[in-house]
C-alpha cells in the first residue's frame, strides 16, 4: 500500500489550513487531552485510608503484574483478568462472526425487500443496549421463568438425576442440589456477548458479501461445484478480509464490555472493566491504580491492531 | 435490573439507597438541585441538605424537611448526592474551587473518616447547640482531631436472607457452610467491605478484633473460601439480588433487612432473619461542610433529626433504623422489628481504613483463584 500520495501543494484555498487546525484542536482536545490524562494519574500515588497524589511511580505497573505484595509474595490477579477480557472478547468476536457470516451470506441471496427488513430490524437492534440485553438472557436462564424452569417442567432434571450426569453437572457448577444453573458463568457471558455484537457482525459483512460478483458464483456452479464448495472455495476467500477486520473490530469493541461480565460471569473469572471500575469508584478511590489498569487494555489492545496489521500485510504480501 | 448496573459498586459500601428505588435517577443527577416548596425568600433562614437520590432523598422531601420546617422555619433545599464515596470527589472538587454545593452532607462511616483525614472538608460541629445528639448511642458521634464532625443519621442492617419456601430458617450462619443444602445457591455480596468479612469474622472467630491484624484478616478470608462451592451468585449492585431471590436463582444470602422486609411484604419469597451472631448494622452520618455560612442552621436540623420522634419518623417513612433504643422512641415492636434486630455487628471500620488495599487485595485472590 505505497501509492503515491497527492503532494501537499501550496496551491490551497486560504483557510484550509485554520480549518484543519481547528479540527485537529477538536481532536486533540477530544481524544488525546483525555488519554493524556489517564496516563499522567496512572503514576499517582493513593494515600491509604485518604485520596491520592500526583506523583511519578511505577508501582500501580508493578502492582498490575505482581501484585500488591511483591516482593513478598507474588500474585498474578489482574494478568488473569487481562486473560479473560482476551477469552470472551476472542471467544464471542468469533462465535459472532461465524454465525453472521451464514446469516449475511443466505440474506444477500434473498430479494431486495426481505433484505431491506432484516436490515432495519438488525439496526433497530442496535438500539438496544448492553443493559436490555443483559437483562433479557438474565431473565431467559432464570431458574424460576427461564432455561432451568424448562428443564424442571418436562423432566429433563429428573431424568438427570435417573441417569446420574445431574452429579456431573454439579461438579461442573452448573446445577444446584435442586436444579441446572446457567449463569454465573462462561457460557452466558460469552452467549451474552455473541448476542450482543451479532447485528454489528452482520451489518459489517453485508457490504463486502452483497457485493460479491454473482456471475463468479455461477461460473462455479456451472462447472460442477456444489453449493457448499462454492461457498468454502469462492465465497469465503473473496470475503476473508471482511471476516477477519469484523472480527477483530468486534473484539477490540468487547474488550470493554461491562454489565454482561458483572452480571454473568462469577468473580475468579472477570475482567478489567470491571477492577478499573473498581478501583475508580470504589471503596478504595484508588484512581492511578485504575489509570493504570486502563493504559494497559488500552496498550493490549493497539498491540492486537497492530500485530493484525502485520498479519495482513504479511497475508497480502504472499498472496 | 436497572442503570445502576452501570455503577455497581456505588452499593452500600458508600451509599444508602443507590438501590432499585433510585432507577429514576441512574448514574446521573450529581447535580441535580431541587428547591422544596416555595422559592426562599433571601432574608429568610435557608439550608441546603444532601442526600442520596431516588426513593431516600423523595422520602426526606416528603415526610422530614416540611417538618423541620414547620418547626422552626428554616427552608430546606435538598440536594442530591449519588451516594457517599462520588459525594466526596465532587466535595473535594467545590472545595477547591471555593464553593459549597451543600451545608449538610450525609456520609457513610469510612468515608467520613477519609474526608476529615483529608482535611478541609468537614467544618466541627458545636455539640452545645444540638443537645438532642446527645441521646443518640456515643457510637453514632464521630469526633475526629478538629472536633465533633459526624452525627448519626439514621442506619440500616445488612442482613441473613433466605427462601422459606426452600429451607428452613438457620439458626447460625455456619449453617450456610453446608453444602448438602447450599451449593451454588447462595446470593453474598462480592464487595469486600460490604460486612461479610464481618460476619464471618464474629460467626468463627473474635469479631473485630480479629479483623484488626494482616494475619486475622487472612484467616477471615480463608474461612470464607471455603464457602465459594455455595455462591451461585456474587452480587455487586442491589438490584442483581433483588432479582436472583425473585428468581429463585438463589435461596438465600445477605441482603438489606429493610428492603427483604418490603419484598416480602409483596409477596415475594424472601425472610430476613437475625441468627445467633447478628447481623451487620452500618449507619450514614451528617455532616458540615467546611466553609458553609449555615453552622446554626445546620445544628438546628441535626439537633431536629437527633429527636426520637424524628428517628421514629423515619424508621416508618423510609425504613431505616433508629440511633437509639427502640424504649426511647414511640415505635412498636412490629415497626421496630421492620427496620431493626439484634444483636448487631459492628464492622471493623479501622481496618477498612487503613488496611483497605490490603483486604480488598486478599478478598480479590481468594474470589479469583479458581
Amino acid at each position: 500500500m505505497t501509492a503515491a500520495r497527492p503532494q501537499a501543494s501550496g496551491g490551497r484555498r486560504p483557510g484550509f489550513g485554520a480549518v484543519q487546525a481547528l479540527l485537529g484542536l477538536v481532536l486533540a482536545a477530544l481524544c488525546v487531552a483525555p488519554f493524556a490524562i489517564v496516563l499522567v494519574v496512572s503514576f499517582g500515588q493513593v494515600v491509604e485510608g485518604a485520596s491520592w497524589r500526583w506523583a511519578l511511580s511505577l508501582e500501580n505497573y508493578l502492582r498490575f503484574f505482581v501484585g500488591l505484595e511483591w516482593p513478598a509474595s507474588t500474585s498474578f490477579l489482574y494478568l488473569q483478568k487481562l486473560w479473560w477480557t482476551l477469552v470472551y472478547a476472542g471467544l464471542a468476536a468469533v462465535i459472532a462472526v461465524a454465525f453472521a457470516f451464514p446469516f449475511t451470506w443466505l440474506t444477500t441471496r434473498q430479494s431486495r425487500r426481505i433484505q431491506t427488513v432484516w436490515l432495519v430490524f438488525l439496526l433497530s437492534s442496535l438500539s438496544l443496549s448492553e443493559v436490555f440485553v443483559v437483562m433479557g438472557w438474565d431473565v431467559l436462564l432464570s431458574n424460576r421463568s427461564g432455561l432451568p424452569m424448562v428443564f424442571r417442567e418436562t423432566g429433563l432434571t429428573d431424568w438427570l438425576q435417573s441417569v446420574g450426569w445431574f452429579d456431573t453437572l454439579r461438579d461442573w457448577g452448573m446445577a444446584t442440589p435442586r436444579n441446572v444453573r446457567f449463569k454465573t458463568s462462561v457460557f452466558a457471558t460469552v452467549l451474552t456477548m455473541s448476542y450482543l455484537v451479532f447485528p454489528y457482525a452482520v451489518i459489517l459483512l453485508y457490504p463486502a458479501l452483497s457485493r460479491l460478483d454473482p456471475a463468479m458464483l455461477e461460473a462455479a456452479r456451472t462447472m460442477g461445484a456444489r453449493p457448499f464448495t462454492v461457498i468454502r472455495t469462492v465465497v469465503l476467500p473473496a470475503a476473508r478480509l471482511p471476516l477477519t477486520g469484523a472480527a477483530l473490530l468486534l473484539f477490540v469493541y468487547l474488550l470493554g464490555a461491562y454489565v454482561v461480565v458483572s452480571v454473568f460471569a462469577d468473580p475468579a473469572r472477570q475482567t478489567l472493566t470491571i477492577t478499573i471500575y473498581e478501583s475508580v469508584r470504589g471503596a478504595t478511590l484508588n484512581a492511578p491504580f485504575g489509570a493504570a489498569q486502563a493504559v494497559i487494555l488500552l496498550l493490549t489492545a493497539g498491540g492486537f491492531l497492530l500485530a493484525s496489521l502485520r498479519l495482513s500485510r504479511l497475508a497480502e504480501a504472499k498472496a | 435490573m436497572t442503570s445502576r448496573l452501570a455503577t455497581p459498586s456505588l452499593a452500600r459500601s458508600g451509599a444508602l439507597r443507590v438501590s432499585r428505588r433510585s432507577i429514576l435517577k441512574g448514574a446521573a443527577g450529581l447535580a441535580a438541585v431541587s428547591a422544596l416548596g416555595a422559592p426562599a425568600l433571601a432574608q429568610s433562614r435557608s439550608l441546603k441538605i444532601g442526600s442520596y437520590g431516588g426513593y431516600f432523598e423523595n422520602s426526606f422531601k416528603e415526610h422530614v424537611y416540611p417538618k423541620f420546617t414547620e418547626a422552626t422555619g428554616i427552608a430546606v433545599e435538598s440536594v442530591t448526592q449519588p451516594n457517599s464515596s462520588d459525594w466526596l470527589v465532587t466535595m473535594q472538587n467545590a472545595a477547591q474551587s471555593g464553593t459549597v454545593p451543600a451545608d449538610l452532607s450525609l456520609y457513610a462511616r469510612d468515608t467520613m473518616i477519609r474526608a476529615s483525614r483529608i482535611g478541609g472538608l468537614l467544618a466541627p460541629l458545636q455539640p452545645a447547640a444540638m443537645p438532642k445528639a446527645e441521646g443518640l448511642d456515643p457510637k453514632f458521634l464521630y469526633t475526629a482531631d478538629s472536633g465533633l464532625v459526624g452525627v448519626g443519621a439514621m442506619s440500616w442492617f445488612t442482613s441473613m436472607v433466605v427462601n422459606p419456601n426452600v429451607v428452613e430458617a438457620p439458626a447460625s450462619w455456619a449453617e450456610f457452610w453446608d453444602p448438602s443444602t447450599y451449593e451454588a445457591s447462595l446470593g453474598i455480596s462480592k464487595l469486600y467491605n460490604s460486612h461479610f468479612l464481618d460476619i464471618a469474622a464474629a460467626t468463627f472467630f473474635d469479631g473485630e478484633a480479629t479483623m484488626m491484624s494482616r494475619d486475622g484478616i487472612v484467616a477471615v478470608v480463608e474461612k470464607v473460601a471455603e464457602l465459594k462451592g455455595n455462591v451461585g451468585l456474587w452480587w455487586s449492585a442491589e438490584s442483581q439480588m433483588e432479582q436472583a431471590m425473585k428468581n429463585e436463582d438463589v435461596i438465600g444470602g445477605i441482603y438489606y433487612h429493610d428492603v427483604a422486609g418490603i419484598m416480602a411484604a409483596e409477596g415475594f419469597p424472601i425472610a430476613s432473619i437475625f441468627p445467633k451472631e447478628g447481623n451487620p448494622q452500618d449507619y450514614g452520618s451528617w455532616c458540615l461542610a467546611e466553609g458553609s455560612e449555615k453552622a446554626e442552621e445546620a445544628a438546628a436540623f441535626i439537633d431536629f433529626s437527633s429527636d426520637p420522634a424524628t428517628q421514629a419518623l423515619m424508621s416508618r417513612m423510609i425504613g431505616t433504623a433508629p440511633l437509639l433504643p427502640q424504649s426511647a422512641t414511640d415505635l412498636t415492636d412490629e415497626e421496630f422489628a421492620a427496620v431493626s434486630g439484634t444483636p448487631a455487628i459492628t464492622p471493623a471500620y479501622e481496618a477498612y481504613l487503613d488496611m483497605g488495599e490490603f483486604i480488598k487485595e486478599t478478598w480479590e485472590k481468594m474470589l479469583a483463584a479458581a
